[in-house]
């Protein structure tokens, strides 16, 4: 591609680290941090909407019907043997698929030295951890006696029992755990110089909190210098990590012996399924957060280019290993595996689903074979949102005609979600989206330092290295 | 009180010449810039060392046996016998290790970046709110008494914007 220099930046020339800085138009360092500190001080009314509509909406979707849950007992859900894995789960593979986003793509993009993540990676890390945290909080919704939680924290205790370390649960609860803590280490240190950018721009308050989060950073060479080493690190031990989690998600129903869940293909299967769930779920949120906030010349039609791709390989990859999964249990041809795939696939209400599953995670994403569509807002929007209805379908599906479907009829039976399940998937994307709001509000959601990175480095006797 | 001597430039090549020929003379200078000019200063003024590897690895392996001690350690101390299972079970083990590897890993990591990059520092010091717009700046700190004005011709030949004598408790954040 072509050196493509965005602005003269005054009088001198403009050596672009990278040579497709995909923004297009000249902007200024000055700008970059104006527009970021923008999207944090003007407010107008429709955030206050928004906002009020999504504290609302958990409150009344998530808290009043959980508390509800709590008062009268597990009762109101739809769970009973031999399905006590239902929405609440599905719900939780959802949402920690969707966190497989952010944090894993920037980190993969980072260490590729890939310039189109740097104005949506700060973003989709966020994401990455609100989701992480939504996942975690329908842990302690399915536990039922949520109080109770501190059985599985390691600590000395009374009961001559410590954990059992060889379940699966609790490696989810390790898993989880250390990688909110990594993307939350990984998403403020990367920060750090746009939260000193911001505290030199804003006062009273906002100043005082500000300078207390940037440490009191002054952008010296040495700082840079550390702060580059260690981001790399945090990036290269994400990824493993990131792999890890959502194997050892997919170990929760791998590692039993229920036909549909016992599958050695269950791990990678997660893993593809989450990046890509967290891919459409960038796409998506990115369309709504670069209109709403004005952020057209940051966030560019380059980039949902490049994510288009993306859903694409990972819609064909996702395709593969679902075949290969029926492929496998037909070949098989035993009763239980038969009978969980014909529950799946050719009974109703679930054939519906399964169907609908594939038209949105296979033949819809083919649209992004056109650049056309790729580069079509809306073309955009229809396909990222098909794909994650399809990712939870895909969750749904898993868990609720596995267990239903045991090796033993007289214990067939078929799981409905009560209205209490019902509402509180709904309240998750509520307490999502007021956390998401809350971030653009109180965190500088671009990177500043980053953008001005692709802008390029303002030399007087331009190009090549000084 | 001693001053030190800020200059503000527009350009980065301008800063690092001007940066060079200064540390060249034997002052004491540090670079401040709005984005990270790594290659270049390195290219310029020469490699710099990564100490922070070294805290990575030790914090990685010290993750690696608290993982190790923490589910062998309490499979052992609270037995929990099942017909024909290992009492010590190596999946299970490896698994949990690898978890806190990379937990420990990252908290050393972390620290290590704070000890070496002298942060959090909420103490006053020379610093100009430019410099996380779009100046690129340099400081030249130390005894300069009697040098000041060599150090502001450098300065200016090297095209600084603007220089500042700047008290060394000044802070403007």
């Amino acid at each position: 591609m072509a050196p493509h220099h965005t602005s003269d930046y005054q009088t001198g020339e403009l050596k672009s680290r990278d040579l497709s800085y995909p923004t297009g138009g000249g902007i200024s360092y000055k700008e970059v941090n104006d527009d970021v500190v923008r999207t944090m001080t003007q407010t107008g009314k429709w955030y206050y909407i928004a906002l009020a509509g999504a504290v609302s909406g958990f409150l009344a979707f998530w808290i009043l019907p959980w508390a509800y849950q709590i008062y009268t007992g597990q009762g109101v859900t739809g769970l009973n043997t031999p399905d006590f894995w239902g929405i609440y789960l599905t719900n939780f593979v959802f949402w920690i698929g969707i966190s497989h986003s952010g944090t894993l793509l920037s980190a993969i993009l980072f260490i590729t030295k890939t310039p189109w993540r740097r104005s949506i990676y700060r973003s989709a890390e966020a994401m990455t951890f609100f989701s992480v945290a939504t996942a975690a909080v329908f842990i302690f919704v399915h536990m039922g006696r949520p109080w109770n939680f501190y059985w599985t924290v390691p600590y000395p205790n009374q009961r001559s029992l410590w954990l059992n370390f060889q379940s699966p649960l609790m490696f989810d609860v390790f898993a989880i755990s250390t990688y909110a803590t990594s993307s939350m280490i990984f998403l403020y240190f990367g920060s750090i110089p746009d939260l000193a950018a911001v505290r030199d721009r804003v006062t009273g308050w906002r100043k005082q909190i500000y300078s207390m989060l940037a440490l009191g950073w002054r952008g010296t060479d040495s700082e840079w210098h550390w702060l580059f080493k260690a981001y790399t690190f945090f990036a290269v031990f994400i990824i493993p990590l990131a792999v890890s989690v959502h194997s050892i998600v997919s170990w929760d129903f791998a590692l039993s012996k229920v036909p549909g869940l016992a599958k050695t293909i269950f791990a990678p299967y997660f893993v593809v399924g989450a990046i890509y769930s967290g891919s459409a779920g960038i796409v998506t949120l990115m369309i709504i957060f670069r209109k709403a906030m004005k952020l057209e010349k940051y966030i560019t039609l380059n980039h949902f280019d490049k994510l288009g791709m993306l859903l694409l390989v990972m819609s064909l990859l996702w395709s593969y290993i679902n075949v290969i999964e029926v492929f496998t249990g037909w070949y098989a041809n035993t009763s239980p595996e038969n009978e969980t795939l014909i529950y799946r696939m050719f009974t109703t209400p679930y054939a519906y689903m399964f169907w609908l599953m594939i038209f949105t995670n296979t033949i819809l994403p083919l649209l992004f074979i056109f650049k056309k569509c790729r580069t079509s807002i809306l073309a955009c929007v229809v396909v990222s949102l098909g794909i994650n209805v399809g990712m939870w379908l895909e969750r749904y599906l898993i868990l609720t005609t596995s267990l239903p479907r045991k090796f033993l009829p007289y214990m067939w039976h078929d799981y409905i979600p009560s209205w209490v399940e019902i509402s509180m998937t709904l309240g998750s994307f509520c307490f999502f989206a007021m956390l998401f709001l809350l971030f653009v509000k109180l965190w500088p959601s671009v990177s500043i330092y980053e953008v001005k990175e692709d802008i390029g480095i303002p030399m007087r006797k331009g190009g090549g290295h000084h | 009180m001693d001053k030190a001597v800020l200059g503000l430039f527009t350009y980065a090549d301008e800063l690092l010449d001007a940066a060079k020929r200064l540390e060249g003379s034997g002052y004491d200078i540090t670079i401040f810039s709005p984005i990270p000019l790594g290659h270049e200063i390195e290219h310029k003024l020469g490699p710099r060392k990564n100490h922070i590897k070294y805290f990575t690895f030790i914090g990685s392996v010290a993750g690696l046996f608290f993982g190790l001690l923490l589910t062998l350690g309490t499979a052992a101390m609270y037995v929990l016998p099942r017909g024909g299972r290992p009492i010590w079970s190596i999946t299970p083990t490896l698994l949990m290790s690898y978890e806190t590897t990379i937990l420990i890993g990252v908290m050393f990591t972390l620290m290590s970046f704070l000890f070496f990059s002298k942060l959090p520092s909420f103490s006053k010091k020379i610093y100009d709110p430019e410099i996380n717009v779009d100046y690129f700046g340099l400081l030249i700190d130390g005894n300069l008494r009697g040098r000041y004005d060599e150090v502001e011709r450098i300065l200016r030949d090297h095209g600084a914007n603007e220089i500042k004598r700047v008290e060394e408790t000044e802070y403007n954040s």
